[in-house]
């Protein structure tokens, strides 16, 4: 309940803040009476109304068995999780697409369970295998970063 | 007739050596996808729009592959209820009611090849009712001006709401959520930049893979960290594959039924699969009375949902084709995927690209005659898959949903977006918001600011346009009946609780 009315008001809090944000909107030239910021003005009022009313009359969360309630254990995993994935989409050019896929992958296996010795060959067979799959099979274009010595 | 000339030329284009294959693999891809927790039909679709992109596949090959997926996802995620009693997503809880107890009698590919044909079944009866109702619809909704489409849109966000069930607020907040996010970006109208935040990777607004795998696979990869450790074990499936003549005979009345059902179900925005499998298994549960075994493995009770499914899944096709207007969160990215391709569904498509319209609607026979067949020899495979440990895949989901964000732009910035999106996601998930309204917000969003402006236009600011014509008010009263549905069960289930209370 609690948890539900902090995000409600913060919801709130960022609904006025893009009002504001979109408060200055106008068309230089108007050709039409609708502007460009009624819409979105219109859409975060309605969503203002929803939020208020929740902060007020929150409803509850039902939780069923097979969601446990968080711990402190699985929020550090779960900070981990979301650190990695940053880690992943920083690198994923510099390094390139197997490298970072290979950084992010083993220590993301293990996080879930996975042992050293298989998580590692699993990781590292599957990016490679995804990159040929993708850039040399299905012609989408990835990063080869560092490797790109390799190329020629 | 010529709908059904059209049709003929429909089985020519999906019947083409080309196409066949395109659905083969689209069937194939989409059952393991089905089968993996973790991924949906959702980012399964949404997954293969840039590659299907990249791949330079023509439009209707493409929109054929992501049917097949869509119909695979389907059919792997009931082998996953009916195995591990375990439903990969909302509209096949219903599945794991009796499909997990056949299983456990033994009867476990009887039950997955049933559930195939009374899906089958459904989507046939729904494809019927398309071919019959689409192009009928498709000529009214020409006369459609913006004022109706808009108002029409509103009544689809209503929907949702009202169909939703028990958590109306939150429905409606995710939808604004979306329409919101829709108006990201430059205004095609006026030059104005909205939101951007001087951010020149936001200039053309916030892509819709970007929202569709952060807000689906991020958000899942971070709750499957709450599940590490697996309980169940997948029931082995052996024995006879296929059902007999007996059994099907058996279910065939609940199928027409509950076929027809689906697809009325389909048909109307926001009820979706989730509503029409409950009520088709509830409707089967009481009509059969105390002469079933529901719940302990009855036939009828996996073939009610699973027809209901199909048929609506087919079901929700038509308002998009039609209209434009998507009824279900996979539809809606099926809009998105063909935006990409330049192409507006809408009543025009029917009159100026046939090849698609119709040859989507029979790429939808074949595909689910496919899965039938493909049930058979392949289901020792899937059973296998179904064993993948999570810290094998998650790895590989999440570096595939990073491949699918990349390729649309190219850019690492849409990988940050994604991520962002992906927690943003997390927090709704796990305040009980659902998702799928935030989907098929942002799909709606932009067309209906569109109309809405352009309505406007029309009118020079008088906002009475928007019920002027017979059709708009009709939609205004149905929007408001659609208002008032959660409000008034809210009240009976208050009553009934003060009635409780009193008796108590």
């Amino acid at each position: 309940m609690l948890l539900q009315r902090i995000f409600a008001s913060v919801l709130l809090l960022a609904c006025a803040a893009l009002a504001l944000m979109a408060w200055p909107y106008q068309a230089q030239f108007s050709y039409e009476p609708v502007g460009p910021r009624a819409f979105p003005l219109l859409m975060l009022g309605l969503m203002g109304l929803g939020l208020i009313y929740m902060i007020f009359r929150p409803t509850p969360v039902v939780h069923s068995e097979e969601d446990p309630q968080l711990d402190r254990e699985t929020l550090t995993k779960i900070a981990l999780c979301i650190v990695l994935l940053l880690i992943f989409a920083g690198t994923f050019e510099p390094l390139g697409f197997i490298l970072s896929s290979i950084l992010i992958g083993i220590p993301m296996a293990r996080l879930y369970g996975g042992r050293w010795l298989p998580s590692c060959v699993i990781v590292s067979l599957m990016s490679v295998g995804l990159y040929l799959l993708f850039d040399k099979a299905m012609d989408v274009p990835l990063p080869l970063g560092l490797l790109e010595v390799l190329e020629n | 007739m010529d709908t059904f000339g059209y049709l003929g030329q429909g089985f020519g284009v999906a019947l083409s050596p080309y196409n066949l294959i395109t659905a083969l693999c689209g069937t194939l891809i989409g059952t393991v996808v089905g089968l993996l927790p973790g991924l949906g039909p959702i980012n399964g679709v949404a997954l293969l729009i840039p590659i299907a992109f990249a791949l330079g596949l023509p439009p209707e090959s493409a929109l054929i592959l992501l049917a097949a997926v869509y119909l695979g996802c389907e059919y792997g995620g009931r082998i996953s209820s009916i195995l591990l009693n375990i439903p990969g997503e909302a509209s096949t809880v219903m599945t794991t009611l009796d499909g997990y107890p056949m299983a456990r009698k033994g009867l476990a590919g009887v039950a997955l090849s049933l559930s195939a044909w009374s899906s089958f079944i459904g989507a046939f009866i729904a494809t019927c009712g398309m071919v019959l109702f689409a192009p009928l619809l498709a000529k009214w909704a020409i006369a459609f001006g913006p004022a109706e489409y808009f108002v029409l849109m509103v009544f689809a966000i209503v929907c949702l709401g009202g169909m939703a069930g028990d958590r109306p607020l939150k429905t409606f907040i995710a939808a604004l959520i979306g329409l919101f996010l829709s108006s990201v970006g430059i205004d095609a109208n006026s030059g104005v930049y909205r939101f951007t935040g001087d951010n020149i990777h936001l200039t053309d607004g916030i892509q819709f893979v970007v929202l569709v795998l952060g807000l689906f696979s991020i958000s899942e990869i971070l709750l499957l960290l709450e599940k590490t450790h697996r309980g169940q074990e997948a029931v082995k499936a052996t024995g006879r594959m296929m059902f007999n003549f007996k059994e099907a005979s058996a279910v065939f009345v609940v199928n027409i039924r509950c076929g027809l059902l689906g697809f009325i179900m389909g048909v109307l925005p926001g009820a979706g699969a989730t509503l029409a499998s409950a009520v088709a298994y509830m409707t089967e549960k009481r009509l059969a009375g105390t002469t079933g075994k529901f719940g302990q493995g009855d036939m009828r009770g996996l073939a009610a949902p699973e027809t209901a499914i199909g048929a609506s899944a087919c079901g929700a096709l038509v308002p998009m084709l039609t209209l434009g207007v998507p009824g279900s969160g996979t539809t809606a990215v099926m809009i998105g995927a063909l935006s990409l391709y330049n192409i507006t569904p809408g009543p025009l498509l029917f009159q100026q690209q046939p090849d698609i319209v119709w040859g989507l609607i029979a790429s939808l026979f074949i595909a689910n005659i496919m899965l039938v067949i493909l049930n058979i020899p392949m289901i020792r495979i899937f059973t296998r898959i179904l064993s993948v440990p999570n810290w094998a895949l998650v790895p590989v989901i999440a570096i595939i949903t990073a491949i699918g964000v990349y390729a649309v732009h190219a850019t690492t910035f849409d990988l940050f977006l994604m991520i962002g999106i992906g927690i943003f996601g997390y927090i709704l998930r796990k305040l009980d918001f659902p998702l799928s309204p935030v989907l098929l917000g942002f799909i709606l969003g932009g067309l209906m600011e569109q109309n809405l402006r352009r309505a406007l236009s029309i009118s020079n600011g008088a906002l009475d346009i928007l019920w002027a014509s017979p059709i708009t008010l009709g939609v205004w009263v149905l929007t408001a009946i659609m208002l008032l549905m959660p409000v008034l069960r809210i009240w009976r289930k208050r009553s009934a609780q003060r009635r409780a209370l009193a008796d108590a």
